[in-house]
């Protein structure tokens, strides 16, 4: 059964100064993405990531609900970032190795060249259906409590698993490595060398 | 001068391509993960700008809690990965996916 809406069609933002700052947030958004994936450096990757994530939430506080850039900012990229710290830490440190520019560097280029170049003839080609907008609706809150909240309870599991699995990854023992290589698992209490007995073995060739 | 949906989407789409270069192009397990949540960005800007501008105005904030479940998934997403490469480099004292590699 068709529904009858009665509004205004949504109008592209005109205001000079929101334009302004929309276009500034997506030009260093992109530029900051493209630096964190270039950057050698792992530490400064990862700032320029946190700084790609910052700049979504300031393009969803110009054109979405006051919730969506609070949660974009506060806790996606807070965790993201300090997983990422995280990790950098308990591996290889802070300042992590070079690597080397390679063949691989050049399919990328012509990969994501390829993608993006399909998708911006989409847009370009594609008349997106408007429809004419009815009230304002229930609010963000709501609809997120009401409309979706199997939803949101799947996903409380789903992140609570992930916190949870990932934590017992990396307090599981390792494993051998299949070419003898060594092992990093921490030293029986007391101190000292793990004697041969307790010593991980690899497999027998 | 304006900023539509065509715009947003455009930058939606850069950010998708910088993603898929670190999947293809970084041997880094932390880069490629850092790529896969670009790409996740990508695609919650895509549907926050079609709540907004485009069809979803209808009912524009389930476009939002579309894209706060995409992020939420994403951060699970990079705590399972970034556990996977700290076994990874434990094994092999190399964060690099192909360190397994004769």
């Amino acid at each position: 059964m068709p529904v009858l809406l009665i509004g205004a069609l949504p109008q592209p933002i005109t205001s000079a100064p929101l334009v302004i700052l929309i276009y500034a947030v997506l030009v260093l958004m992109v530029a900051s993405a493209l630096a964190s994936v270039l950057l050698r450096n792992m530490l400064y990757a990862i700032g320029a990531f946190a700084a790609t994530m910052v700049l979504v939430a300031l393009l969803y506080l110009t054109i979405a609900p006051f919730l969506l850039f609070a949660v974009q900012l506060l806790v996606f990229t807070t965790v993201s970032a300090a997983l990422l710290v995280g990790l950098l830490r308990q591996t290889a440190g802070l300042d992590t190795t070079q690597e080397p520019f390679s063949r691989e560097w050049i399919i990328g280029a012509a990969v994501a060249a390829a993608l993006l170049a399909l998708l911006v003839l989409v847009v370009a080609t594609t008349s997106w259906p408007i429809r004419l907008t009815a009230n304002a609706g229930p609010g963000f809150g709501a609809t997120l409590t009401n409309s979706y909240i199997v939803g949101l309870a799947v996903l409380v599991v789903i992140v609570a698993s992930a916190a949870l699995g990932s934590g017992l990854l990396l307090a599981a023992p390792t494993l051998p490595s299949p070419r003898g290589g060594r092992s990093t698992s921490p030293s029986p209490r007391g101190g000292g060398s793990a004697s041969p007995s307790t010593r991980p073995r690899g497999p027998r060739r | 001068m304006n900023a539509g949906l065509n715009l947003v989407l455009a930058a939606s789409a850069a950010l998708f391509a910088v993603g898929a270069f670190a999947l293809v192009a970084r041997r880094s397990a932390v880069l490629m993960l850092i790529g896969t949540q670009f790409m996740f960005m990508a695609g919650c800007i895509a549907f926050v700008a079609f709540a907004r501008f485009g069809l979803g105005a209808v009912n524009a904030t389930s476009g939002a809690a579309v894209a706060i479940f995409a992020g939420a998934t994403a951060v699970a997403e990079l705590a399972v990965g970034l556990a996977l490469a700290a076994l990874i480099f434990r094994q092999h004292r190399s964060l690099a996916v192909d360190a397994d590699r004769g």
